[in-house]
């Protein structure tokens, strides 16, 4: 027994030497030049520099700007796309079977677009001079609104395409976990007199609540890492209000080659990643378990 | 027998190899372009093949994106050996690429910048600006033009403006007639609105950094400048790029700045132009004010095709290759490409496009450019969005990019 055990280990050991070192070198090697004041372009060599970056990092205003806008975004966008996604799941669970499949296919079809092509045909939709939204609101006398560029619109335009693009991805994942509820418990419900709301409530939630946290566990992370859209619709503006963690390390470690400033925002990102995964995932999985 | 068939084995190997290595001898060398994709590319596919020839080379030219083959030039300048022989940079890259060692110097390749080409472009190619070694020369002579509705001009009996006053007072005119908007700024963060502020700023006779690098514009020019710049926002609209060039061809806005392939294709032009006004008032002095925006070319330091490539740069910039590009979307940057008769008679911007280039202003020649231009576009951007005041959007602007160029 004790023979096999040895050899199973030395049979996986390649494999997991193989995964640690293409994951935890990078992540060492960020780490290190996060203590350094790295700039890719600079012709001396980087020098130690200590915990310097992640005290500029915390000082400068645009950073915590950017923090503030990516929680901002990540709340309401992982809110409303999984109350959409849960709505839809709902309306989508009556439908006869053909019609079921026609509308997860329709519903499916803006998750499967990359990024880069959502934010395109959004540029052009929200257009302010030549935009289909524009033009259909100035038929009831509204607009023209300049979506992407004015304060007060840009971050809500910008969660308005995520919850556009995104929203269905929760809906297959509630959609899925709603198959599986029992039906005899509804039955059940049925004979006692439950109404709707109750059945929802008593039934289907509690049913469904592993699915729903996994949404938002998703979706948190996926809503924090928000770049593309940004980098293409805004660049961060207008004044800085849809500036994002990723656009910041983007301006910075990519843009400006600063290496060693950019692996230090990088680090932070990912901490405050695991962070906020971490309470998701005690929370849907931990207490269950213990 | 055993001992024959191995020698007989060995010998075809080595015959074998013996006739790859002289194929390889005989294979053309490969040079390969970092490029900014587009028109750019087009013009060079076009007129590379002469070359290959001539020179049994084969090229690959890669189309980038502009941040994109930023990134992938100076990557590529840390191997020990190039993926890219020539690699083409916007012209407020040059001083940070320079410092860093990127390019190959072209006096010692024996590549020259001759004086038919444009000073104000060639310039841009020296390091330290103007004075130092050469290291890339001019590709595309872009410089920005200020671009107006024909036909909204004559309907309200407008002249081209000459002052930005002027252009203010065609700007309300026309944004009292209906459906219309006077100009339209490109006030997106970043690189945007600063290319399209700072020809006001010019105007109005500031400049970006004083002697010793620190910031010269909060000050009552700068100010005086970006509020001129929001009243010309109230008497228009902020639009990004394909809105401008459609709202100003189209006649749904008045007037705007832009780079000249943004509205021209050869012979056609979506919408008139003229060079940049260079007064801030009728009665201010002039001061140059078009915007230069040229992309070079250059060879790279690690580049083990360095005396083909530079052969190459000789042939894609010489004035008969430039003449040739032109039919297919090429923008000259020699003189006399500009005033090449047949080739005006075809592109009548080219007058007003070479006037506007030997006027042309450089961005400041600072490495730290790019974070300069990140720094002023947030803080313009606050002030036209009116969440900072004018005021305090210079002089935090100001605080930033000081102790930046520290």
């Amino acid at each position: 027994m004790k023979k096999q055990i040895v050899f199973h280990h030395i049979m996986t050991l390649p494999t997991i030497l193989i995964l640690a070192f293409l994951t935890l070198f990078p992540i060492i090697y960020t780490v290190y030049y996060s203590l350094t004041d790295f700039y890719y372009l600079s012709l001396a060599s980087s020098t130690y520099i200590g915990l310097d970056n992640y005290i500029k990092i915390l000082n400068d205003d645009i950073f915590r700007l950017s923090l503030r806008n990516t929680l901002k975004f990540m709340f309401f966008a992982v809110i409303i796309e999984t109350f959409l996604g849960l709505v839809m799941a709902l309306i989508i669970q009556n439908k006869k079977k053909r019609v079921a499949k026609i509308y997860r296919i329709l519903f499916l079809l803006p998750t499967l677009l990359p990024p880069v092509t959502v934010a395109l045909i959004w540029q052009m939709m929200l257009s302010n001079s030549r935009g289909v939204i524009n033009q259909l609101l100035s038929y009831i006398g509204l607009g023209p609104y300049n979506w992407l560029q004015d304060v007060q619109l840009a971050m809500p335009s910008i969660i308005l395409i995520d919850v556009w693009q995104w929203s269905p991805f929760a809906f297959l994942l509630i959609y899925a976990a709603i198959q599986t509820v029992p039906k005899t418990q509804y039955e059940a419900a049925m004979i006692d007199g439950a109404s709707w709301g109750a059945k929802f409530i008593y039934i289907t939630i509690p049913n469904i609540s592993q699915a729903i946290f996994v949404v938002i566990l998703l979706r948190t992370i996926d809503t924090f890492r928000l770049f593309d859209k940004v980098n293409i619709l805004t660049k961060g503006g207008p004044a800085n209000t849809t500036t994002t963690i990723t656009q910041y390390i983007y301006q910075n470690g990519v843009n400006n080659l600063k290496v060693g400033y950019g692996s230090a925002v990088s680090i932070l990102m990912v901490l405050m990643v695991l962070l906020l995964s971490s309470v998701y995932i005690k929370r849907a999985f931990g207490e269950n378990n213990g | 027998m055993k001992k024959k068939i191995i020698a007989l084995f060995l010998f075809a190997t080595l015959m074998l190899g013996l006739t790859a290595c002289s194929e390889a001898e005989a294979e053309a060398t490969k040079l390969v372009i970092a490029a900014r994709g587009g028109s750019h590319v087009d013009a060079m596919n076009a007129v590379k093949e002469k070359f290959e020839q001539e020179n049994n080379v084969t090229i690959e030219i890669l189309g980038l994106e502009g941040a994109d083959l930023k990134q992938k030039i100076s990557l590529d300048s840390k191997n020990a050996t190039a993926s890219y022989d020539l690699i083409m940079a916007d012209d407020p890259w040059m001083p940070e690429l320079c410092e860093a060692e990127i390019f190959a110097n072209l006096d010692e390749l024996g590549v020259s910048g001759d004086e038919d080409f444009e000073s104000a472009s060639l310039n841009l190619g020296k390091y330290p600006y103007a004075t130092g070694k050469l290291y890339a020369l001019p590709f595309s002579g872009n410089v920005q033009l200020f671009f107006y509705n024909k036909e909204i001009f004559s309907s309200e009996g407008l002249d081209v403006p000459t002052s930005w006053e002027e252009v203010l007072s065609a700007a309300k005119e026309i944004s009292e007639t209906e459906g219309h908007i006077g100009y339209a700024v490109r006030g997106q963060q970043g690189n945007p609105i600063v290319s399209d502020f700072l020809p006001v700023y010019w105007a109005f006779g500031g400049s970006v950094f004083n002697d010793d690098w620190t910031a010269a514009f909060n000050n009552e020019t700068g100010i005086d400048a970006l509020n001129m710049y929001i009243e010309l926002y109230n008497a228009g609209a902020n639009y990004e790029k394909a809105d401008i060039v459609s709202s100003v061809s189209e006649g749904s806005a008045g007037m705007s700045l832009g780079w000249p392939s943004w509205y021209i294709s050869g012979e056609n032009a979506s919408a008139e132009y003229a060079p940049i006004p260079s007064k801030a008032y009728n009665s201010s002095m002039e001061s140059s004010t078009g915007m230069i925006g040229n992309w070079m070319m250059g060879v790279t330091n690690n580049s083990v095709n360095k005396e083909i490539a530079a052969k190459f740069l000789t042939y894609i910039t010489s004035s008969e290759i430039q003449k040739e590009m032109v039919n297919f979307g090429g923008v000259p940057t020699r003189k006399s490409v500009y005033l090449d008769e047949e080739l005006i008679a075809k592109n009548k911007h080219f007058p007003i496009q070479l006037e506007a280039l030997t006027n042309s202003v450089a961005r400041p020649r600072t490495p730290k450019w790019s974070e300069v231009e990140t720094i002023l576009g947030a803080e313009l951007s606050a002030a036209l969005a009116g969440t900072k005041s004018v005021e305090d959007a210079l002089a935090a602007a100001e605080v930033e990019i000081n102790a930046l160029m520290q």
